[in-house]
């Protein structure tokens, strides 16, 4: 009976979460962001050349898938502290959302991953 | 040599084999000498575990890069130290470290209750030999540390946050505490199928499981602190899918280590007791799986690998089985009591159970979320800050509550009257300091607040214990106050080495709430000479240095720091770059005040060719007393720890007079 309580009383909480706070954003691959011009996450293969100023007018470049075939890239604009590791050729992930053609993400939302040494290199992480 | 190494693994796969094969029919058969033949097996595969890894750390230091996985995580010029790290700097290396491990607990844990428990131990072996089994499978089969290649010139080398004496010890650790908690799964295995389902099984493993948590908690702290002085993003716990996948099984384990004791007290709890022990052990398989197969967005993710598919059949197949044969021993395992009082000792512990599984669920939720809602709606969606945030909040602080009231309630059935008397103290404390704080301006976070005020009741009553446990001592005849103190802890460690606990976790609480509740950040692009201020801090930036070592260009940035009219004298924040990594990495300048435990953190963001800096600082009050916490909970974890014959004796003893079968085969 008590377990049983408290079980409702978990999914409760969950339900007030969820009314309160909403779903999470959507995590996307470049070749799938199309035109939704929604909240989500973008993970993606940074391509060069990498312009402007993370903390004047915004650091400027491209990302493309990191599985698939697809050459798609998404420009990307985005100010806020840079990971260290972030550089052409590194898989990152940003929230924010599409404006006018660019994915503008929200300030301070970049992570990079740790690079891949301990897997075997594939050809297509050289870019 | 490889050969030799491989060879090694074929043997661990074989005799574990036939320690699952021959244990299993040695139990089920009652063939003592065959069981006997078992458990040698399973000694003898930490044997040759041992040799394989022996293998391989020579492989490392000897730099032979014609092995696949030396020539991957390590490289000529990489210090000898940080050559040793790559033991388990890699996938395979991991693997066997996990094996080695699992054996040696395996051997160990079995040698040890042999005596006393052999019913539950012919059980126990095949159960350890079936994870033995699979871990040698895949380094056998699947992910093979000894591949051998044309040796290249050198090595790629390690990633430069990697090289860190964290990764000595953080790494390590959290293996010892995934593996650790095999061992009470295996004994709960054990008595599930023998039908020995007495408490025997709770006391043979009961340092076990307390090592395993205490080993996570320690491990997870090291890596927090890394995270905090390495990474330097000004944190340290981002709710990383891979920081989660030590934090679950832990939660779980402290669950199951506070239901143990209404278990053997009172004999309830029993099923929920065995289903938290294959939970325990099912998420520490589960974060090995999250950290090595790459399935969700980490910052950690180390690509996809092979042996996802693997590990997700094998924790599919655990569970089933556990679970199984929970359902099968069902009957058996009926409470010989029940709850009389939703006021009482069992009840508080069964609300800290519920609280900490619920958080424990609600953060395993978030972690496969992304995969769930990928799967449903073809869209992963991800779980953000927020949500864990709530979730701690909504569970974390009735916890925190809780772990006050739940050691000083009384047993089965408490009078409010009571409850009266023994909280009077720490509520009027809790209250006095929560009003105080209000007053100095801590409203402007109410968890914040509500974490202080109920950390200020906890503290209260962990004093009070001691104070009074003390007192009773002093009057039983010892010779001074110091003396008394000691010989209480002495003589009931488990309970004093728990209120230490506690108060690591107070302090924790206090510390995360400090440095997340009220913490303050300023960013400002400095040119030389210029300042910018944050709380009553000035920093002004002097000078850039360029320093060229070994492997990498150092740049620093030094600051002038006062506080009020004070001189704090200078502190540099600047970059590393790593010639033959091209890496870039932050080397952040941190201030501590050893009085208050605030940190001043500074992290020089962005240096401009013409000198000037784009800085980004934190003031984060308290933070210190995490690492306080961390060594606090060592010491009760030790205390706990302490091997105790007196107390081993007694509860050998009382599993005795219980009586052996408690059902029949």
């Amino acid at each position: 009976m008590v377990i049983a309580l408290s079980v409702a009383a978990v999914l409760a909480v969950f339900l007030l979460y969820t009314s309160i706070a909403g779903g999470g954003n959507p995590s996307l691959a470049p070749s799938e962001l199309g035109a939704r011009t929604d909240e989500v996450q973008l993970a993606g293969v940074v391509v060069g050349p990498v312009l402007g100023d993370a903390h004047a007018g915004g650091l400027r470049f491209q990302l493309r898938d990191i599985r698939g075939d697809s050459r798609e890239t998404v420009p990307v604009r985005y100010s806020g502290s840079v990971p260290d590791l972030f550089r052409a050729g590194r898989h990152v992930v940003v929230d924010g959302q599409l404006r006018h053609g660019t994915f503008v993400a929200v300030p301070g939302s970049m992570i990079t991953k740790c690079p891949s040494k301990y897997a075997p290199k594939r050809s297509g992480d050289s870019a | 040599m490889p050969e030799l190494g491989r060879a090694a693994l074929v043997v661990t796969l074989g005799l574990s084999l036939y320690a699952l094969v021959a244990g299993a029919a040695a139990a089920h058969l009652g063939r003592r000498r065959l069981a006997r033949s078992a458990q040698n097996a399973l000694v003898a595969s930490f044997a040759s575990t041992a040799v394989a890894a022996a293998v391989l750390l020579a492989a490392l230091l000897r730099n032979d890069f014609s092995l696949e996985y030396v020539a991957r995580t390590t490289s000529e010029a990489l210090p000898t130290v940080y050559t040793i790290s790559a033991f388990w700097g890699g996938q395979e290396g991991s693997l066997l470290l996990w094996l080695l491990v699992l054996t040696g607990f395996g051997a160990a844990a079995v040698s040890m209750n042999r005596a006393w428990a052999r019913d539950l131990i012919v059980w126990a072996v095949p159960v350890f030999a079936a994870v033995a089994t699979f871990f040698a499978f895949l380094l056998v089969a699947v992910a093979s540390p000894f591949v051998t290649q044309p040796a290249p010139p050198d090595g790629a080398g390690m990633t430069p946050s990697l090289q860190n004496p964290y990764m000595l010890a953080h790494p390590p650790l959290l293996y010892l505490g995934y593996v650790g908690l095999t061992v009470p799964f295996a004994f709960a295995m054990g008595a599930l199928i023998s039908g020995r389902l007495d408490e025997r099984w709770l006391i043979a493993t009961r340092r076990w499981t307390l090592f395993a948590w205490a080993a996570l908690g320690v491990g997870q702290l090291l890596g927090s602190h890394w995270a905090y002085v390495e990474v330097g993003w000004g944190g340290y716990y981002a709710w990383d899918p891979v920081e989660n996948a030590a934090l679950m099984p832990w939660l779980a384990a402290t669950a199951f280590l506070h239901s143990v004791m209404i278990q053997e007290k009172r004999g309830m709890l029993k099923v929920w007791n065995m289903l938290l022990v294959i939970l325990a052990f099912s998420l520490s398989l589960f974060g090995t799986f999250l950290t090595r197969s790459g399935v969700v967005n980490s910052i950690h993710s180390f690509t996809e690998s092979s042996i996802g598919p693997w590990f997700l059949a094998f924790i599919g197949v655990v569970v089933a089985v556990s679970v199984g044969l929970v359902l099968w021993r069902l009957p058996a395992l009926r409470s010989v009591t029940r709850l009389e009082s939703p006021i009482s000792r069992e009840a508080a512990f069964l609300y800290n159970n519920l609280l900490l599984l619920a958080l424990c669920l609600a953060i395993l939720w978030g972690v496969v979320y992304p995969m769930l809602s990928e799967a449903v709606r073809g869209e992963a969606v991800v779980l953000g800050r927020s949500y864990y945030d709530f979730f701690l909040r909504v569970f974390g602080l009735p916890l925190l509550l809780l772990m006050g009231i739940g050691p000083l309630i009384a047993w089965r059935h408490a009078s409010l009257r009571s409850l009266g008397t023994t909280f009077r103290w720490p509520t009027i404390v809790a209250l006095g300091a929560g009003l105080a704080l209000l007053l100095l301006g801590a409203g402007s976070s109410v968890p914040g607040l509500v974490a202080y005020t109920f950390s200020a009741f906890v503290a209260t009553t962990i004093v009070m214990e001691f104070v009074r446990g003390t007192r009773a001592r002093k009057a039983l005849g010892a010779s001074s106050w110091p003396s008394a103190f000691t010989s209480l802890i002495g003589r009931n460690r488990r309970r004093y080495g728990g209120y230490v606990v506690h108060a690591a976790i107070v302090l924790l609480a206090v510390g995360v709430a400090g440095s997340s509740a009220f913490d303050s950040v300023a960013e400002a692009r400095l040119t030389q000479g210029r300042s910018m201020t944050i709380g009553d801090y000035t920093l002004t930036y002097r000078s850039l240095e360029e320093r060229q070592v070994a492997n990498a260009t150092e740049i620093r940035a030094t600051l002038d720091v006062r506080r009020g009219g004070r001189d704090l004298g200078t502190l540099q924040a600047g970059k590393n770059a790593y010639t033959i990594e091209q890496q870039v990495s932050n080397e952040v300048g941190i201030r501590s005040d050893r009085l208050t435990g605030e940190d001043l953190f500074v992290i020089a963001e962005q240096i401009d060719p013409d000198g000037s800096v784009y800085f980004r600082v934190f003031v984060k009050p308290l933070v210190n007393l995490i690492w306080v916490a961390g060594l606090v909970f060592l010491a009760g974890s030790l205390i706990t720890l302490w091997p105790d014959r007196r107390e081993q004796r007694r509860l050998i003893a009382r599993a005795g007079e219980v009586g052996l079968p408690a059902t029949p085969r």
